[in-house]
């Protein structure tokens, strides 16, 4: 008896020092890149946007022209990444050689030092033809950390019946978006699908109106929330959360071609390969898509035919017809890390990256390749052409060294949310500002 | 640490006094293992973690930069801001809370399993064991779409069902008091078999000829409830509720998902998540974790000091 109580003890104190742990193993110097020999190295890669063939494409093209070598190519959930970067980064045994980081939270990992200085690749893998706001968020004291790997463009997917049925005609300025979205709107339908957390799709307005999440002054960051432009393109976001959207305002930005399946969405905003995603009633065959028969691919191809269609896509417009407007760049870079002890291989698989078959393949898979000059890659249809309008134009978040810091704290969602339940804009950006600041610095 | 024999009658204990010897050695030699294993697997994190909430140790350091020596700098930051002993005030809240109602839940489930026939306290049992073993992961998956905004069954009960239309597209977790009622929900229900178990068989341990004489002497169910099997069960209840306190203080998996379901993260962080967000200031996180580990004690050093006193009766 007595023993077991004092075993109770003991497992509640072990229950509560479990809670409090924290922190890594202290760390040791960066290995310095060793010679050549064959090793097996590991990609980490985020997501399922890099397709099965690319992968494959890494994995052989390595173990070809590296004789004996191995690649290794693990996924990561995006959800959590940054996280598990800084645990895994910080481990010369645990850490991964070659790493995709998201282009916002580049920034972050660059400054503490956990990436490699690439300098020397910069050149040689595309120089001025890289994604230049990409590149930007992966330099620090004028050296090369990261490098862009992707964008992800967002482009507008509508329901052209729905559009016919409303007589609304594709909008040409980013006003006339906002008011076909509210002839669009009903009980039943949103004109234009708007979870309250997504400040991905918020960004927009923000950045089409001129204004900004945070901008430097010195040494210091300051919120830009309410400054009178970001004010300007956040009334408008106010508008929209009020009157095109019955988007719930706890939801966020993932899968938004459910309501549109589901006949509750006019228009959705998101990366152009949502395209695969859209699966309209009408046009369903009810085919398994694990069925690999002549038979079923047929009918899948007839699907798709159907779903597109009935869909159309365009590239946020403007404030003048013709313009396109800025929106938020979504995509990721690629880095080598610091701590890797196969510093030399981990450069040969950023080269094969970087080559013109991958960055091709990437265009193919409908992502824009880091290296402009293959983004013809990407086709000539309206969803390339939509893409790559809307990706020439785009922004990234501000390169401030503790970006992921204001994601990790998820002041933006907060933010969009208190807008998308009603909330004074003003008082919420000042609020946010705030928040903004004493994060950043 | 079910409850024993008539505690009762401690002072009619037999006056035999075993003779202090001094241990052998090899008693010693037995204690290593498991001395090992707390010093490393709590010892070293802890010790850890101290040290870093005095130093300013944050990615650059991670990666290799020296760390600073800060005294108490990360201390005063955190206790002089509002914000933390806003969440340290709700994460005391919600701990209390949520120790008691599940204490009274689970007790209550106790004692009615006591009382059913064969069939139904299996079948409780049964359905406890199965909340108490699905994956903590996979049961807040179930419970989002439970609370669902949209498609959440709550929902359409309340307004297809119930008639009531202001609950369709309700929003459970955009208020802070409404999130925290689901969180509450959540926590109990999880927490709850455990409890239940446990009080169980301490229930099993109270003498059924202490409860006949009782009876015999006339005292009614609830007086026997509340003057024997409750003060005969008193160490395991202690235990018990010293868990949950402990277990509650701490709760980090269910508010996250349901901070990631969509609700406001600020309006709704406790003291778990409030460390998790400073991700990349481990010198800060440090130092509310050391906080948060003077709260526990200070919240159950009373039932410690308490069972460690009836041990040396």
């Amino acid at each position: 008896m007595k023993m077991l109580r004092f075993a109770a003890v003991g497992v509640a104190a072990a229950l509560t020092l479990t809670a409090c742990s924290s922190g890594d193993d202290p760390s040791s110097d960066p290995s310095e890149a060793g010679t050549p020999e064959p090793a097996t190295i590991k990609l980490w890669l985020n997501g399922t946007d890099t397709g099965d063939a690319l992968r494959e494409y890494l994995v052989t093209t390595f173990e070809a022209e590296n004789p004996g070598s191995k690649l290794v190519i693990e996924e990561q959930d995006w959800s959590g990444l940054v996280p598990r970067l800084q645990t895994a980064l910080a481990s010369e045994d645990q850490t991964p050689d070659v790493v995709e980081i998201g282009n916002t939270q580049s920034a972050t990992f660059t400054y503490a030092g956990a990436f490699s200085d690439i300098s020397d690749l910069y050149e040689e893998v595309g120089g001025a033809k890289l994604l230049q706001g990409f590149v930007d968020a992966g330099i620090a004291d004028g050296k090369n950390y990261a490098l862009p790997y992707y964008s992800g463009a967002r482009a507008v997917f509508y329901n052209k019946d729905m559009f016919a049925a409303a007589g609304v005609e594709v909008p040409t300025t980013i006003a006339e978006f906002g008011e076909a979205a509210k002839k669009l709107q009903s009980d039943s339908v949103s004109g234009f699908w708007f979870p309250g957390q997504d400040w991905y799709n918020g960004a927009t307005w923000l950045y089409t109106a001129g204004g900004d999440f945070a901008v430097q002054e010195g040494d210091e960051w300051k919120g830009a929330l309410s400054e009178p432009k970001s004010i300007e393109g956040l009334e408008q976001v106010a508008d929209l959360f009020a009157n095109a959207t019955n988007a719930p305002a706890d939801s966020d930005s993932n899968e938004p071609w459910v309501p549109f399946n589901a006949g509750q969405a006019a228009m959705f905003s998101a990366p152009t390969w949502a395209r695969w995603s859209i699966d309209l009633p009408q046009c369903n065959k009810g085919v398994d898509p694990d069925d690999t028969s002549d038979e079923a691919k047929a009918l899948r191809g007839e699907q798709q035919a159907c779903n597109e269609e009935h869909t159309g896509v365009f590239a946020m417009p403007g404030n003048a017809a013709g313009d396109y407007a800025t929106a938020f760049a979504g995509g990721s870079n690629i880095a080598v890390a610091a701590k890797s002890k196969n510093q030399d291989l981990a450069k040969s698989l950023v080269r094969i990256i970087y080559s013109p078959e991958f960055q091709q393949m990437l265009g193919e898979n409908g992502l824009i390749p880091g290296n402009t000059e293959y983004a013809s890659s990407m086709g000539d249809d309206v969803y390339a052409q939509a893409a790559i309008s809307a990706a020439l134009n785009a922004k990234l978040t501000p390169a401030a060294e503790k970006w992921a810091d204001v994601e990790g704290d998820r002041i933006l969602e907060d933010f969009f949310q208190q807008i998308a339940t009603g909330a004074d804009v003003a008082e919420a950006a000042a609020a946010a500002d705030q928040l903004l600041a004493d994060t950043l610095n | 640490m079910a409850a024993t024999a008539p505690a009762v009658d401690v002072t009619g204990a037999a006056p035999v006094t075993p003779r202090r010897r001094r241990p052998p050695f090899g008693a010693y030699g037995l204690l290593v293992p498991a001395a090992v294993v707390i010093g490393v697997a709590l010892g070293y994190p802890l010790v850890r973690q101290f040290v870093i909430s005095f130093q300013e140790y944050g990615l650059r350091q991670q990666f290799g930069q020296p760390a600073e020596w800060v005294g108490l700098a990360n201390y005063t930051d955190l206790l002089t801001d509002p914000y933390v002993w806003t969440v340290i005030g709700r994460s005391i809240l919600f701990c209390l809370l949520n120790a008691a109602v599940t204490m009274v839940v689970g007790v209550a489930l106790a004692v009615l399993m006591s009382r059913v026939g064969k069939v139904a306290r299996t079948t409780l049992q049964v359905s406890l064991l199965l909340a108490w073993g699905t994956p903590v992961l996979a049961s807040m998956t179930v419970w989002q779409w439970l609370f669902d905004t949209q498609y959440g069954v709550i929902n359409w009960v309340l307004s297809e069902v119930l008639g009531i239309d202001s609950m369709a597209g309700h929003s459970w977790i955009i208020e802070p008091l409404s999130f925290y009622f689901v969180a509450t929900v959540i926590v109990v229900w999880m927490s709850v078999p455990f409890v239940v178990f446990s009080v169980y068989a301490g229930l099993l341990q109270v003498p059924e000829e202490t409860m006949e004489a009782a009876q015999l002497d006339g005292a009614s169910g609830w007086q026997r409830f509340w003057g024997i099997t409750i003060p005969m069960m008193r160490p395991v209840l202690s235990i018990v509720m010293l868990l949950q306190v402990i277990w509650d203080l701490k709760v980090f998996t269910q508010i996250y998902v349901l901070q990631r379901a969509g609700a406001p993260t600020r309006d709704t962080n406790l003291l778990g998540t409030l460390i998790y967000s400073y991700a990349g200031e481990f010198s800060k996180a440090g130092a509310l974790a050391t906080i948060m580990l003077v709260i526990t004690l200070a919240l159950t050093g009373f039932y410690i000091r308490q069972m460690l006193k009836e041990d040396e009766l």
